[in-house]
Protein backbone atom coordinates (compact mmCIF):
# COMPACT_ATOMS: atom_id res chain seq x y z
CA UNK A 1 0.00 0.00 0.00
CA UNK A 2 2.81 2.38 1.03
CA UNK A 3 4.96 1.22 -1.91
CA UNK A 4 2.05 1.95 -4.25
CA UNK A 5 1.74 5.47 -2.89
CA UNK A 6 5.50 6.07 -3.26
CA UNK A 7 5.39 4.79 -6.86
CA UNK A 8 2.49 7.07 -7.67
CA UNK A 9 4.26 10.04 -6.15
CA UNK A 10 7.45 9.33 -8.09
CA UNK A 11 5.48 8.97 -11.32
CA UNK A 12 3.70 12.25 -10.57
CA UNK A 13 7.00 14.03 -10.03
CA UNK A 14 8.40 12.59 -13.24
CA UNK A 15 5.28 13.73 -15.09
CA UNK A 16 5.69 17.24 -13.65
CA UNK A 17 9.32 17.35 -14.80
CA UNK A 18 8.32 16.23 -18.29
CA UNK A 19 5.55 18.84 -18.50
CA UNK A 20 8.11 21.47 -17.54
CA UNK A 21 10.44 20.19 -20.27
CA UNK A 22 7.55 20.33 -22.72
CA UNK A 23 6.80 23.98 -21.90
CA UNK A 24 10.46 24.94 -22.32
CA UNK A 25 10.60 23.15 -25.66
CA UNK A 26 7.37 24.80 -26.84
CA UNK A 27 8.85 28.19 -25.99
CA UNK A 28 12.10 27.46 -27.84
CA UNK A 29 10.21 25.95 -30.79
CA UNK A 30 7.98 29.01 -31.15
CA UNK A 31 10.94 31.38 -30.81
CA UNK A 32 12.80 29.45 -33.50
CA UNK A 33 9.82 29.71 -35.88
CA UNK A 34 9.58 33.44 -35.23
CA UNK A 35 13.30 33.80 -36.08
CA UNK A 36 12.72 31.71 -39.19
CA UNK A 37 9.83 33.96 -40.18
CA UNK A 38 12.02 37.04 -39.72
CA UNK A 39 14.88 35.63 -41.83
CA UNK A 40 12.42 34.42 -44.48
CA UNK A 41 10.72 37.84 -44.65
CA UNK A 42 14.09 39.60 -45.02
CA UNK A 43 14.99 37.23 -47.84
CA UNK A 44 11.64 37.84 -49.54
CA UNK A 45 12.16 41.63 -49.36
CA UNK A 46 15.58 41.25 -50.97
CA UNK A 47 14.07 39.09 -53.73
CA UNK A 48 11.47 41.82 -54.30
CA UNK A 49 14.23 44.44 -54.47
CA UNK A 50 16.09 42.33 -57.04
CA UNK A 51 12.93 42.11 -59.16
CA UNK A 52 12.40 45.85 -58.86
CA UNK A 53 15.99 46.62 -59.88
CA UNK A 54 15.82 44.17 -62.78
CA UNK A 55 12.62 45.85 -63.92
CA UNK A 56 10.44 42.77 -64.20
CA UNK A 57 8.59 40.48 -61.85
CA UNK A 58 9.83 37.47 -63.82
CA UNK A 59 13.52 38.17 -63.26
CA UNK A 60 13.54 35.99 -60.13
CA UNK A 61 10.64 33.59 -60.41
CA UNK A 62 9.70 29.95 -60.71
CA UNK A 63 10.26 30.27 -64.45
CA UNK A 64 14.02 30.12 -63.84
CA UNK A 65 14.16 27.20 -61.43
CA UNK A 66 14.78 23.72 -62.85
CA UNK A 67 11.88 21.47 -63.73
CA UNK A 68 11.48 17.71 -64.19
CA UNK A 69 12.86 18.13 -67.70
CA UNK A 70 16.06 19.80 -66.54
CA UNK A 71 19.35 17.99 -66.13
CA UNK A 72 19.94 16.22 -62.83
CA UNK A 73 21.90 18.02 -60.12
CA UNK A 74 22.74 17.54 -56.46
CA UNK A 75 21.70 19.58 -53.46
CA UNK A 76 24.43 21.73 -51.96
CA UNK A 77 22.83 21.45 -48.53
CA UNK A 78 22.28 18.11 -46.87
CA UNK A 79 21.05 17.01 -43.50
CA UNK A 80 23.55 14.91 -41.58
CA UNK A 81 23.38 13.30 -38.15
CA UNK A 82 25.18 15.29 -35.46
CA UNK A 83 27.54 13.72 -32.92
CA UNK A 84 24.54 13.40 -30.67
CA UNK A 85 22.66 10.82 -32.77
CA UNK A 86 19.25 12.39 -32.11
CA UNK A 87 20.19 15.73 -33.63
CA UNK A 88 20.79 16.86 -37.18
CA UNK A 89 23.15 19.39 -38.72
CA UNK A 90 23.42 20.99 -42.12
CA UNK A 91 26.41 20.12 -44.28
CA UNK A 92 27.18 22.40 -47.20
CA UNK A 93 28.97 21.04 -50.26
CA UNK A 94 31.20 23.27 -52.34
CA UNK A 95 30.07 24.11 -55.88
CA UNK A 96 31.54 21.51 -58.26
CA UNK A 97 29.81 21.58 -61.61
CA UNK A 98 31.58 18.46 -62.88
CA UNK A 99 30.04 16.39 -60.07
CA UNK A 100 26.59 17.94 -60.28
CA UNK A 101 26.89 20.55 -57.53
CA UNK A 102 25.72 23.63 -59.39
CA UNK A 103 25.51 27.22 -58.14
CA UNK A 104 21.78 28.07 -57.81
CA UNK A 105 22.47 31.81 -58.22
CA UNK A 106 23.38 31.20 -61.85
CA UNK A 107 19.84 30.00 -62.67
CA UNK A 108 18.73 33.59 -62.19
CA UNK A 109 21.58 35.67 -63.45
CA UNK A 110 25.09 35.31 -64.81
CA UNK A 111 26.10 38.42 -62.88
CA UNK A 112 23.84 38.34 -59.81
CA UNK A 113 23.09 41.74 -58.24
CA UNK A 114 24.12 42.44 -54.66
CA UNK A 115 20.55 42.24 -53.38
CA UNK A 116 20.22 38.69 -54.72
CA UNK A 117 23.49 37.72 -53.04
CA UNK A 118 22.22 39.15 -49.75
CA UNK A 119 18.97 37.21 -50.22
CA UNK A 120 21.03 34.01 -50.54
CA UNK A 121 22.70 34.78 -47.18
CA UNK A 122 19.29 35.24 -45.55
CA UNK A 123 17.96 31.97 -46.96
CA UNK A 124 21.11 30.14 -45.82
CA UNK A 125 20.35 31.44 -42.31
CA UNK A 126 16.82 30.09 -42.76
CA UNK A 127 18.24 26.63 -43.54
CA UNK A 128 20.32 26.68 -40.35
CA UNK A 129 17.18 27.67 -38.42
CA UNK A 130 15.30 24.81 -40.09
CA UNK A 131 17.85 22.33 -38.67
CA UNK A 132 17.53 23.90 -35.22
CA UNK A 133 13.75 23.80 -35.46
CA UNK A 134 13.82 20.14 -36.55
CA UNK A 135 15.91 19.19 -33.52
CA UNK A 136 13.51 21.00 -31.20
CA UNK A 137 10.48 19.45 -32.89
CA UNK A 138 11.93 15.95 -32.53
CA UNK A 139 12.72 16.54 -28.85
CA UNK A 140 9.19 17.83 -28.33
CA UNK A 141 7.71 14.78 -30.10
CA UNK A 142 9.75 12.49 -27.82
CA UNK A 143 8.61 14.32 -24.68
CA UNK A 144 4.98 14.19 -25.83
CA UNK A 145 5.13 10.45 -26.41
CA UNK A 146 6.79 9.88 -23.00
CA UNK A 147 4.10 11.96 -21.30
CA UNK A 148 1.30 10.05 -22.98
CA UNK A 149 2.92 6.69 -22.12
CA UNK A 150 3.38 7.70 -18.48
CA UNK A 151 -0.17 8.95 -18.26
CA UNK A 152 -1.46 5.71 -19.73
CA UNK A 153 0.50 3.64 -17.23
CA UNK A 154 -0.66 5.85 -14.33
CA UNK A 155 -4.26 5.40 -15.39
CA UNK A 156 -3.84 1.63 -15.46
CA UNK A 157 -2.53 1.57 -11.87
CA UNK B 1 25.83 10.27 -65.29
CA UNK B 2 26.06 8.74 -61.81
CA UNK B 3 25.97 11.93 -59.82
CA UNK B 4 24.13 10.53 -56.86
CA UNK B 5 26.34 7.65 -55.85
CA UNK B 6 27.78 7.66 -52.32
CA UNK B 7 26.35 11.02 -51.29
CA UNK B 8 26.36 11.50 -47.55
CA UNK B 9 23.31 12.95 -45.84
CA UNK B 10 19.65 13.44 -46.67
CA UNK B 11 17.64 16.13 -48.36
CA UNK B 12 15.36 18.95 -47.29
CA UNK B 13 12.27 19.16 -49.48
CA UNK B 14 10.12 22.26 -49.92
CA UNK B 15 6.43 22.69 -50.68
CA UNK B 16 5.42 26.31 -50.80
CA UNK B 17 4.76 29.50 -52.65
CA UNK B 18 7.10 30.89 -55.30
CA UNK B 19 9.22 33.00 -52.94
CA UNK B 20 9.65 30.20 -50.42
CA UNK B 21 10.75 27.72 -53.09
CA UNK B 22 12.99 30.20 -54.93
CA UNK B 23 14.53 31.27 -51.61
CA UNK B 24 15.31 27.80 -50.30
CA UNK B 25 16.56 26.71 -53.71
CA UNK B 26 18.89 29.71 -53.71
CA UNK B 27 20.05 28.50 -50.31
CA UNK B 28 21.04 25.22 -51.97
CA UNK B 29 18.44 22.65 -50.89
CA UNK B 30 17.13 21.85 -54.39
CA UNK B 31 17.94 18.61 -56.17
CA UNK B 32 16.72 16.72 -59.20
CA UNK B 33 17.63 13.05 -58.89
CA UNK B 34 18.44 10.52 -61.58
CA UNK B 35 14.74 9.69 -61.96
CA UNK B 36 14.13 13.39 -62.62
CA UNK B 37 12.17 13.78 -59.41
CA UNK B 38 12.60 17.22 -57.85
CA UNK B 39 12.48 17.70 -54.08
CA UNK B 40 10.43 20.89 -54.32
CA UNK B 41 6.99 21.96 -55.45
CA UNK B 42 5.80 25.48 -56.18
CA UNK B 43 2.22 25.96 -55.07
CA UNK B 44 0.08 28.76 -56.46
CA UNK B 45 -3.60 29.59 -56.23
CA UNK B 46 -4.38 27.30 -59.17
CA UNK B 47 -2.66 24.21 -57.76
CA UNK B 48 -5.26 21.53 -56.97
CA UNK B 49 -5.27 20.20 -53.40
CA UNK B 50 -5.02 16.64 -54.73
CA UNK B 51 -1.73 17.49 -56.44
CA UNK B 52 -0.42 19.01 -53.22
CA UNK B 53 -1.48 15.94 -51.27
CA UNK B 54 0.11 13.55 -53.78
CA UNK B 55 3.36 15.48 -53.71
CA UNK B 56 3.44 15.48 -49.90
CA UNK B 57 2.77 11.72 -49.79
CA UNK B 58 5.49 11.15 -52.40
CA UNK B 59 7.99 13.08 -50.26
CA UNK B 60 6.95 11.06 -47.19
CA UNK B 61 7.71 7.83 -49.04
CA UNK B 62 11.15 8.90 -50.26
CA UNK B 63 13.89 7.58 -48.01
CA UNK B 64 16.39 10.25 -49.08
CA UNK B 65 14.32 13.06 -47.53
CA UNK B 66 14.80 13.92 -43.86
CA UNK B 67 12.91 17.20 -43.55
CA UNK B 68 9.80 18.40 -45.38
CA UNK B 69 9.21 22.14 -45.27
CA UNK B 70 5.68 23.19 -46.05
CA UNK B 71 4.10 26.63 -45.89
CA UNK B 72 1.55 26.74 -43.11
CA UNK B 73 -1.22 27.88 -45.47
CA UNK B 74 -0.52 24.86 -47.74
CA UNK B 75 -0.39 22.60 -44.68
CA UNK B 76 -3.88 23.80 -43.74
CA UNK B 77 -5.20 22.39 -47.03
CA UNK B 78 -3.90 18.90 -46.28
CA UNK B 79 -4.15 18.98 -42.48
CA UNK B 80 -5.58 15.44 -42.26
CA UNK B 81 -2.54 13.97 -44.05
CA UNK B 82 -0.10 15.94 -41.90
CA UNK B 83 -1.84 14.97 -38.66
CA UNK B 84 -1.77 11.32 -39.73
CA UNK B 85 2.02 11.44 -40.08
CA UNK B 86 3.38 10.84 -36.56
CA UNK B 87 6.77 9.35 -37.39
CA UNK B 88 9.78 11.57 -36.54
CA UNK B 89 11.36 10.92 -39.98
CA UNK B 90 10.84 12.75 -42.21
CA UNK B 91 10.18 15.72 -39.93
CA UNK B 92 7.40 17.95 -41.23
CA UNK B 93 8.03 21.63 -40.49
CA UNK B 94 5.28 24.15 -41.05
CA UNK B 95 6.92 27.40 -41.99
CA UNK B 96 5.47 30.87 -42.46
CA UNK B 97 5.29 32.46 -45.89
CA UNK B 98 5.41 36.04 -47.11
CA UNK B 99 1.62 36.40 -47.06
CA UNK B 100 0.80 34.18 -44.09
CA UNK B 101 2.60 34.81 -40.80
CA UNK B 102 3.32 31.92 -38.46
CA UNK B 103 0.32 30.91 -36.36
CA UNK B 104 1.33 28.64 -33.47
CA UNK B 105 -2.28 27.58 -32.88
CA UNK B 106 -2.36 25.88 -36.30
CA UNK B 107 0.95 24.03 -35.95
CA UNK B 108 0.41 20.27 -35.88
CA UNK B 109 2.96 19.51 -33.14
CA UNK B 110 1.82 22.37 -30.91
CA UNK B 111 -1.78 21.26 -31.25
CA UNK B 112 -0.69 17.82 -30.07
CA UNK B 113 1.13 19.42 -27.14
CA UNK B 114 -1.94 21.47 -26.25
CA UNK B 115 -3.95 18.26 -26.10
CA UNK B 116 -1.59 17.03 -23.38
CA UNK B 117 -2.72 19.62 -20.88
CA UNK B 118 -6.35 19.79 -21.78
CA UNK B 119 -8.14 20.14 -18.39
CA UNK B 120 -10.73 17.55 -19.37
CA UNK B 121 -7.98 14.94 -19.83
CA UNK B 122 -6.39 15.70 -16.49
CA UNK B 123 -9.52 15.09 -14.44
CA UNK B 124 -9.16 11.59 -13.07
Amino acid sequence: MVADKVDKEAAGQLLDAMYLDMFHLIEEHTQCRVNLERANASGAILLARTRFQAGGCNSVSKAQIPTENSAEFNALCRVIKAKDENEVNIERHAVDKANGYVEPLHWFSVLPPMSLRHAVTKFRDCIELVAESTNLQRQLTDVLSWISQLRQSMLKQ
Amino acid sequence: MALHSAIKGKLISVIGDEDTCVGFLLGGVGEINKNRHPNFMVVDKNTPVSELEDCFKRFLKRDDIDIILINQNCAELIRHVIDAHTSPVPAVLEIPSKDHPYDASKDSILRRARGMFNPEDLVR
